[in-house]
């Protein structure tokens, strides 16, 4: 009889393999000239395995443009190569939980298909440019055909959302350096670290005690989603908590809604208020919640803005580990412990419910960290496997999870507490504490208490 | 998890779906896409190659990078 591996171990176990793999090819056709230059290797040094792991490119009114190289040529060999990474995943995954490839094989084809409909959605010019990130559409796109059509039998072993995704985050890790988060010194730490914190908790038990939404991995992950960094923060803790796939998507939904609209606002009321340059880049990088739209808004103030902005919003971005770690850590030990009953000591009930996947996540972003951390070479190494490679890999299984969520969504088990608003109320109050804040902040550290008398 | 009702009404659903989405996303889009406020944000983003819908710092373009400037003015390291 085939020995099982858990999920949880067998994410572990696939994702360590795809960013060991993109190292070491990387390292194999490392440069031989300057290869610590930071300024010729600025996107890494160049892995062969780049080729093999394409997107949808962005498009204006044709779809088929989303499939053109840059020379204007179509060239669809890169995408279809990012599908069949994806299958392959999928493919280890089933056998190594101890399912039948023959099963998984025919659904994991319509899957990665629909993913690569809802990254083409995604790539349209408009929707693009205004932060309607793929999660949403891939998820649209499962919802939609499973209440057209519904979703067939023989789908359903390839409906691996939750590996996924728990795959995705360990490849994942690998990007999230926590070297970052010094990128802007004491004032930048202060922002994020004692901001962030205070939004996260405060949302979080407003959510319980106050709005009494019944959900609390609802309220963790609308409260991360808001006060970290939008999209992959709700999908990280989103994990960490257990949260159901229906309450990742509303989180994620809400907060791309609002980050549209603070995008497009924010720009226009600094220039009104006529906040400092660097005090309204510090703003916009805290309180946004998406990374792109962050750098769009403080663009559009200006490049000192986006520059600043872009730097806070990396510092946030840089957290997700620990917070997903404290998270999960929490769960464990205490929500999940007070729902059951206590059954054995903190600390052996903590480590059995601990959602095991969160260690390959965080031991992946201490390692890449550690070498991004030793010198130029390693960090171009580092950023060359991950920038060629595994963000691509797992911007793909994000996608294909998403599209899996949709496909299996019951929306009339969250629609009492949809209809009831309190999750729109919640958001609100959470993004408006997180404004508040974060101004306040600012403010203080980066237009007062760390400012230097005189600008030369 | 299948939907009820006969195959021909779910491929009707299919097929509707499939068009709206078609004229939204190759009709419609693209329209709003000209409108001047909004090819005015698109034209700026795309001259500085920024990304809105970027999930996480990695998957921009182009890094911005902390600001040299930041030092002169601020004391990151009391």
């Amino acid at each position: 009889m085939r020995k099982r591996l858990h999920e949880d171990t067998a994410a572990v176990v696939i994702g360590l393999a795809a960013v060991l793999l993109a190292l070491a090819v990387t390292w194999q056709s490392r440069p031989t000239e300057e290869s610590g230059s930071r300024v010729r290797w600025s996107k890494g040094w160049p892995t062969p395995l780049a080729a093999s792991v394409g997107m949808p490119a962005s498009w204006a009114s044709a779809p088929l443009d989303a499939f053109r190289d840059a020379s204007g040529r179509l060239a669809p060999a890169p995408v279809l190569l990012g599908m069949a990474w994806v299958t392959l995943v999928g493919a280890a995954g089933t056998l190594l939980v101890g399912g039948r490839l023959r099963g998984f094989l025919p659904g994991a084809v319509l899957i990665v298909t629909l993913a690569c409909l809802a990254y083409v959605l995604a790539g349209q010019k408009l929707v693009k440019y205004y932060n309607l990130e793929y999660p949403l559409w891939a998820f649209a796109v499962g919802l939609f055909v499973t209440n057209a059509v519904g979703a067939p039998g023989w789908l359903r072993p390839a409906l691996l959302g939750e590996f996924f995704t728990k795959t995705g985050l360990v490849v994942f890790g690998a990007e999230v350096l926590v070297s970052r988060l010094l990128a802007l010194g004491l004032p930048g730490l202060l922002t994020s670290w004692i901001v962030t914190p205070i939004v996260l908790v405060t949302t979080y038990l407003a959510g319980v005690h106050w709005l009494k939404i019944p959900s609390r991995p609802l309220c963790m992950t609308l409260s991360a989603d808001m006060s970290v960094c939008g999209v992959s923060a709700a999908i990280a803790t989103g994990a960490a908590c257990r949260a159901k796939r229906e309450e990742i998507s509303l989180a994620i939904g809400l907060s791309l809604f609002f980050t549209v609209i603070m995008m497009v606002a924010m720009p226009p009321v600094i220039g009104w208020l006529d906040l400092d340059p660097i005090v309204s880049g510090a703003w916009i990088g805290g309180a946004i919640d998406s990374t792109g739209a962050v750098v769009a808004a403080g663009e559009t103030l200006g490049k000192e803005q986006g520059d600043v902005a872009f730097t806070v919003k990396m510092i946030q971005n840089s957290m997700i580990g620990l917070i997903a770690f404290a998270v999960a850590v929490y769960w464990a030990g205490w929500v999940d412990r007070s729902a059951t009953g206590p059954r054995g000591t903190l600390l052996g009930e903590c480590w059995a419910r601990f959602p095991k996947f969160i260690l390959g996540f965080l031991a992946l972003s201490l390692a890449c960290s550690w070498l991004d951390s030793l010198g130029p070479e390693p960090a171009l190494w580092v950023k060359g496997a991950t920038d060629g490679f595994t963000k691509h890999l797992r911007g793909w299984l994000f996608c294909t999870a998403f599209v899996c969520m949709g496909l299996q969504t019951d929306f009339h088990e969250l629609a009492p507490v949809l209809l009831s608003g309190r999750p729109v109320v919640l958001y609100l109050v959470g993004q408006s504490l997180n404004l508040a804040l974060t101004l306040a902040m600012a403010s203080l550290t980066f237009g007062w208490l760390f400012r230097k008398a005189v600008a030369p | 998890m299948s939907r009820g009702g006969s195959p021909r009404r779910a491929a009707l659903r299919l097929l509707t779906g499939a068009a709206f989405t078609v004229v939204i996303w190759c009709g419609v889009l693209p329209r709003v896409l000209v409108w001047p406020p909004v090819a005015r944000h698109v034209a700026l983003m795309e001259d500085r190659r920024v990304d809105p819908a970027a999930m996480y710092y990695t998957e921009l373009e182009r890094l911005p990078q902390r600001p040299d400037w930041i030092e002169r003015r601020l004391v990151l390291w009391p």
